[in-house]
């Protein structure tokens, strides 16, 4: 077994455990911040066991989870867990709305590109990480060895392209940057603001720590996604092991109790 | 203003009997003092993540407008 098909399976025992921490404490709790949470952890693992099982064998269904929920979608829902907890305005309700809608029509355009995979390329030899997109080659530029590439026609030009699974120009894939941007800021923007929050009051360290952790491994993910589209794919595992560990150790950091807690406007991911 | 000046005594015993908030409680909810770690160390990490963050976010607007390929 190698490397990259042993770190999906790491990585979605974490999350589980992870997911499993926070819905727990939804059904106790019932504030919506946990149950957001729960269901971009939840879309974490389920897009790391979808990694585990591309690396062993091809289904298509399978591959829609892990672009869905692991590559447009988790961030975002994960974030805006920490807007509800840091934000308590009636605007949030419509964001939720938004994301809802949103998450549905990515779904929706996902289904569309479906029938159109193009899955004669696919191989278990490489991470799927680097399959997914077909791209196109610059003037000049050489298509990486062992790469299948194709001459189309995109935007009205005649272009070389490196095959992918997902089809050139697929709606969906444009949907994916609205939902990172979205799932970046709120998540890493959130834990930041509030670690500087506790940071700037000079209380509650077990916070601070938490929330610095948690913005650590929301980053190194991002970093990784971002490597892969730059066509560096083989961070993205790594980069996820990395997230999950940080987050869940972070999550526990701030949730673990204090004596005498000062009341704080802000309390991210702990609570 | 008699009772006033009673009700001020008796709230100021009353405080006075207070208990004081322990040693290691107080540490563990605040920040220990002189502490590299939370004098140099996090803020030049939060710093770092939020520059990190900016670039991210603006590399993923990039492939919205279609400034990156991808």
């Amino acid at each position: 077994m190698s490397i990259n098909q042993v770190l999906p399976f790491l990585s979605t025992l974490v999350m589980l455990v992870f997911t499993v921490y926070v819905l727990q404490r939804f059904f106790v709790r019932r504030a919506p911040h946990f149950l957001f949470w729960g269901i971009g952890l939840a879309m974490f693992g389920a897009g790391s066991f979808a990694e585990a099982y591309l690396s062993l064998a091809w289904n298509p269904w399978v591959f829609f989870v892990w672009y869905l929920f692991g590559a447009a979608l988790n961030a975002a829902w994960i974030g805006h867990g920490t807007l509800s907890l840091l934000v308590r305005k009636p605007w949030v309700h419509a964001i939720t709305a938004i994301l809802v809608v949103g998450s549905l029509y990515a779904g929706y355009l996902m289904l569309q590109v479906m029938p159109k995979l193009d899955t004669a390329i696919f191989t278990t030899a490489k991470p799927i990480s680097e399959q997914y997109g077909t791209k196109v080659l610059d003037p000049g530029q050489t298509a990486p060895v062992g790469a299948k590439t194709v001459s189309t026609t995109y935007r009205g030009e005649a272009v070389t392209a490196v095959r992918g699974l997902l089809p050139l120009g697929s709606p969906v894939r444009l949907t994916t940057p609205f939902f990172n941007i979205y799932g970046l800021l709120t998540l890493v923007g959130g834990a930041i603001w509030s670690a500087y929050l506790f940071w700037r009051k000079r209380v509650l360290p077990n916070r601070v720590i938490g929330n610095v952790l948690i913005a650590a491994g929301a980053l190194s993910i991002g970093l990784a996604s971002t490597l892969t589209r730059l066509g560096n794919g083989q961070f993205l595992y790594l980069g996820e092991l990395f997230a999950a560990i940080l987050m869940f150790i972070g999550f526990r950091f701030a949730a673990r109790p204090q004596p005498n807690e000062v009341a704080q406007p802000a309390i991210a991911a702990a609570d | 203003m008699q009772n006033l000046t009673n009700l001020t005594k008796e709230v100021g015993v009353k405080k006075g009997n207070l208990p004081q908030q322990s040693a290691p409680s107080r540490n563990r909810s605040h920040m220990p003092d002189n502490s590299l770690f939370f004098e140099k160390v996090v803020p030049a990490l939060l710093v770092l993540m939020g520059i990190v963050l900016v670039g991210l976010v603006l590399f993923a607007a990039g492939v919205i407008f279609g400034i990156v390929h991808f």
